[in-house]
């Protein structure tokens, strides 16, 4: 079996998601290699090289073991992911005020919020592969999917981290868009959404969570009054974006970064960095890579042999697609600055090792697209 | 297990597609955006990151330096050190007690300073927590050394070169010199000085004085240094930064013009000592030829080095609640009765208007009687002259003119002499001083003028009041030949390599309407009140000098004593002032001075002495001559006002008799 499944993977291997996620790699590398050599930390490009060969081959390994595993898996998978959530909260390592790190000693760490993402889509792919239909659904047939990502996102927000737990909602309704709802069910899901936002900012949000939607909404109201204030970041990065103007400064030549005027540059403004060196040439191949791999992930998910392949597709193109379109929206100043990771581009061993979870997933989706005789299911006689 | 087969997928299928379209949509959107902050705000985004990184560093401009008559130094900035705080990288722990303790800084200040500092790092993002903030200006070197050499106990602190105004003569003339301190929010919204080089926070202004006065010509023009900083304000070294600047890189600053004053300050000096005694007192020495101010004292004054340093609350406190007002220039801010000081003016209204002649003889019993008041006169001084009633300044001679006269024409007199009007000094505020006519009284009292009024003005009281500066301007103007010039205090203005900016000539204000026999006779009468035995300032009389002088008491409004006032300072605050307007030498006048001595009792005995005094010390010290200058005979009839040239020719042919 071993060697069936090795042959499977050199023959049907999506060369594709391999190239679009080695570009978006190489190109946070060198970009990281420009943050770190003026910020006094040069290795820092290093490091991520270690994390992405460690994240490919675990994307590897995820890859060859046909996915119908992870089905079998898909509520432990879950029940796994709520466990280590509520341990966060517990043993977890506390920083600016927030509890999301699980730390092993003083260098490695990892956010279980982060792996929660990836097993609510297979969890999610499980449910919906064991309920068909042809019609549509009505909302009383949302209420478990609802009730599993609603359980994640209060353990997340407990941490506090309304960046993941809004992903989480995301995720949970690009997934549901899969599916058909009844008119009526639409409508009334619209409907209430104005109540849960109205709610939520009362109940749900911190402080600081707050000041950083006013601030983002006092941009638009006034942009010169906010920007000694908490639009500073946002107005940092509009500025060190729009500089690079159509060909950039020039790599190792931008002045945003090294000069500090950018905060979590490594994390949550790379792009910024990228954008000002690279101009709009690079940033626009960078942002069309994105949307190529986005676009990719659909694709998989149609072409994929089942129901679980093809939800699972779609819900990791969607952790990529929110990720992207959240993190690119606030260094361009358009969305609020919520601190939510570039996929594959950012620095971090934990954000890196998602992602490539997610590469894995999808090149397994990709990979096993075609029944084959011999499947350990025989359904293919 | 339940295996779907592809055509049951067709609940997803139609899906793929809007999918598809949403997410090219959202790119496409997030292009858009890209190509509106790249490509069509493009360059004001570079523009604006390279003003981010690249700050001017400001450069003082040098202030221009104030000398006196004789080219000495009054004012000039000295290099000097200020304390500043980075609060992103203070240690408001042990750094602070360390920095308090260096600085000798009071629980009241220390705590102001920690208010500052830890207002911007109360907020993470504000960015002003790596703005310096100045915690202490013009440090001593002890504490300059003591901080730098515990630099690693002070991370965030910074010494900064700041040049500081420094007074060498300290109180010396400080009322009209002025002081400097730092500007306010007033000062920055309406530039006073150059359009290219506005006010920023934390500049000084000159806030009084002369400082105030010619702040334009003495500024001078900062300039500037491009320099790349990041965003903590940390300078930038990379060759890279320097790439960023635009050039000119660099801006040099302008100097300010130096002032010369009229002012003497060897002169100053001697009247500054020669007010020894007196708490409260001012003095004006004037050249009778130019209406140059040679000596302006206003006592107590202050410290402008202290002010300019910035005052502790106590000392701020000492000078408010000081109760001579050391805030106030005496010398024009001050209204004054003007008491006997003003008999002259009378007296050359009866003469001019052909009421009185030199003959005419008065009699005093020591009172007169008008109505059914009583003017009274200190003692009964007999049959005496116009000339005779000036010397022993007889008040019923005087209410006797006052009377045939009229207050009008009174007024008139004194009016052409620059009474009851500003001079136009040009500094600090001036009083514009009061004589009343009919018609001020017809409109303040309707109907209540009484002629008692005038009797009082004709001696300097009533609503007669005066200022200084209009004093010794008025008693030059009889000195030189009857001439009102405008008071001078600048002689010129020069850029710093020497170049003339402006000079300042005299300023002929008018040539009184008056005939030089009545001046003749009113000198005359002067020259009597020093040198007659009844003369009121005979007892001042210093032979060494000749002096023509009047004397004058002026009264002060009585006080009623309150509960817990102290005796001795109840007693002196109702004194009267003092006065004594003269002009030397008595033949040929060359300087005026006046003297006013706040609650100094009796002009003559007071006032006098230390006007002569500091006639005397003028020729010894600071106008010495080979030849001493004429005394004059009293009934000399060859006396003339001449122009000074004149005036010299006779010091030079009858020189031997001025000492005796």
């Amino acid at each position: 079996m071993p060697r069936v499944l090795a042959h499977r993977f050199r023959d049907e291997f999506d060369w594709v998601l391999f190239g679009l996620t080695f570009l978006i790699s190489l190109a946070g590398v060198i970009n990281l290699y420009s943050t770190g050599k003026s910020s006094g930390s040069p290795d820092l490009y290093l490091t991520q090289i270690y994390w992405l060969v460690f994240g490919g081959c675990m994307a590897f390994a995820v890859a060859i073991v046909d996915y119908r595993h992870y089905e079998h898996l898909g509520y432990v998978l879950f029940g796994i992911g709520i466990a280590l959530l509520v341990l966060v909260l517990v043993v977890g390592t506390e920083v600016n005020n927030a509890k999301r790190w699980i730390t092993f000693g003083p260098d490695f760490g990892f956010q279980p919020s982060e792996l929660m993402k990836v097993f609510l889509v297979v969890a999610l792919a499980k449910l919906l592969h064991h309920d068909p239909r042809s019609e549509g659904r009505t909302l009383y047939d949302l209420v478990i999917p609802a009730a599993m990502t609603a359980v994640a996102m209060a353990l997340i927000l407990k941490e506090p981290d309304l960046g993941t737990a809004l992903l989480c909602l995301l995720i949970f309704l690009s997934i549901m868009l899969l599916t058909r709802l009844k008119a009526r069910s639409l409508f009334l899901l619209v409907a209430t959404t104005p109540l849960i936002g109205v709610l939520a900012w009362n109940y749900l949000l911190k402080p600081y969570q707050k000041e950083r939607v006013t601030s983002f909404w006092n941009s638009f109201v006034s942009p010169e009054a906010d920007r000694l204030g908490a639009g500073w970041h946002a107005y940092q990065s509009i500025v060190a974006i729009g500089s690079g103007e159509v060909f950039g400064k020039g790599y190792l030549r931008g002045t945003a970064g090294p000069h500090h005027f950018l905060p979590e540059q490594r994390t949550d403004f790379p792009f910024s960095i990228f954008a000002e060196e690279q101009g709009f040439v690079g940033a626009f191949l960078l942002i069309a890579a994105y949307c190529a791999l986005v676009l990719w992930s659909v694709r998989i998910a149609a072409n994929a042999r089942d129901r679980f392949g093809s939800v699972l597709a779609v819900g990791v193109g969607s952790i990529f697609f929110w990720h992207i379109l959240i993190n690119l929206g606030m260094v361009m100043g358009v969305l609020p600055v919520v601190g939510v990771t570039l996929p594959l581009f950012s620095y971090g061993g934990s954000s890196i090792l998602t992602f490539m979870l997610c590469v894995g997933l999808l090149m397994n989706v990709s990979i096993h697209r075609y029944r084959i005789a011999g499947g350990h299911h025989g359904d293919f006689a | 297990m339940y295996i779907s087969s592809r055509s049951e997928l067709s609940e997803f299928r139609r899906r793929y597609r809007w999918m598809r379209l949403f997410v090219v949509l959202t790119f496409l959107v997030l292009v858009g955006r890209l190509v509106q902050l790249q490509i069509v705000d493009g360059r004001e985004h570079r523009d604006e990151s390279i003003s981010n990184v690249v700050r001017k560093e400001w450069i003082p401009a040098v202030r221009g330096r104030i000398f006196d008559a004789k080219g000495r130094v009054i004012a000039t900035s000295i290099p000097s050190h200020a304390v500043a705080v980075i609060p992103h990288y203070f240690d408001t722990g042990k750094g602070f007690a360390r920095l308090v303790e260096f600085l000798g800084l009071s629980e009241a200040d220390a705590e102001a300073m920690m208010a500052k500092i830890s207002e911007r790092l109360a907020n993470p993002k504000d960015m002003r927590r790596f703005q310096q903030i100045t915690v202490a200006d013009g440090i001593s070197q002890e504490q300059l050394a003591a901080i730098k050499s515990h630099e690693d106990e002070l991370p965030g602190v910074q010494i900064l070169d700041v040049p500081v105004r420094y007074y060498p003569y300290g109180n010396m003339a400080s009322h009209l010199i002025g002081y400097m301190n730092e500007v306010n929010a007033d000062d920055i919204k309406k530039p006073v000085a150059t359009v290219e080089d506005p006010y920023r926070a934390s500049d000084r202004i000159g806030r009084s004085g002369l400082e105030r006065k010619f702040e334009a010509e003495l500024r001078g023009v900062r300039g500037w240094r491009k320099k790349t900083v990041d965003a903590r304000g940390l300078a930038l070294t990379s060759e890279e930064a320097e790439t960023l600047v635009i050039e000119p890189k660099l801006q040099e600053p302008r100097p300010g013009s130096d002032i010369t004053l009229t002012i003497d300050m060897g002169l100053q000096k001697i009247v500054d000592e020669s007010l020894r005694g007196h708490p409260s007192a001012a003095v004006m020495v004037m050249d009778v030829h130019s209406g140059r101010i040679l000596a302006a004292a206003s006592k107590p004054s202050f410290d402008p080095n202290l002010i300019t340093r910035g005052l502790t609350a106590e000392e701020n406190r000492a000078l408010d609640e000081n109760p001579f007002r050391p805030r106030i220039d005496k010398t024009i801010y001050e209204n004054y009765f003007p008491g006997s000081v003003f008999k002259p003016f009378t007296a050359m209204a009866a003469l001019e208007e052909g009421i009185v002649t030199s003959e005419d003889v008065f009699h005093c019993s020591g009172f007169h009687e008008f109505g059914r008041r009583t003017f009274r006169c200190p003692k009964p001084h007999g049959d005496l002259t116009l000339r005779e009633g000036i010397t022993v300044s007889c008040n019923v001679l005087f209410y006797n003119l006052a009377e045939m006269t009229g207050m009008d024409r009174i007024a008139k007199y004194a009016r052409e002499f620059g009474f009851g009007a500003r001079t136009g000094a040009g500094y600090n505020s001036e009083a514009a001083g009061s004589i009343p006519t009919r018609a001020w009284y017809d409109e303040k009292f309707p109907g209540q003028f009484r002629i008692g009024f005038t009797l009082n003005a004709a001696i300097g009281q009533g609503n007669t009041k005066v200022t200084l500066m209009q004093v010794v301007s008025a008693y030059s103007a009889i000195a030189n030949g009857g001439t009102l010039y405008r008071p001078q205090v600048i002689r010129r203005i020069e850029t710093p390599e020497g170049d003339v900016v402006k000079e300042f000539h005299p300023e002929i204000v008018r040539r009184t309407a008056v005939s030089q026999r009545s001046l003749d006779l009113i000198m005359e009468a002067l020259t009597g009140v020093v040198e007659d035995k009844d003369g009121t300032a005979y007892g001042a009389r210093d032979p060494r000098v000749s002096v023509a002088g009047k004397t004058g008491t002026a009264q002060v409004a009585r006080r009623a004593r309150q509960p817990g006032d102290d005796m001795q300072r109840f007693y002196y605050m109702n004194r009267d002032h003092a006065w004594f307007a003269a002009v030397t030498p008595a033949a040929a006048p060359e300087i005026a001075i006046v003297v006013l001595i706040e609650h100094g009792g009796a002009g003559g005995e007071n006032a006098a002495p230390v006007g002569i005094e500091i006639a005397r010390r003028y020729f010894d010290e600071v106008a010495p001559r080979e030849e001493a200058p004429l005394v004059a005979e009293k009934n000399d009839k060859a006396r003339q006002r001449p122009k000074r040239v004149v005036a010299d020719e006779t010091e030079a042919v009858t020189a031997s008799t001025h000492r005796r």
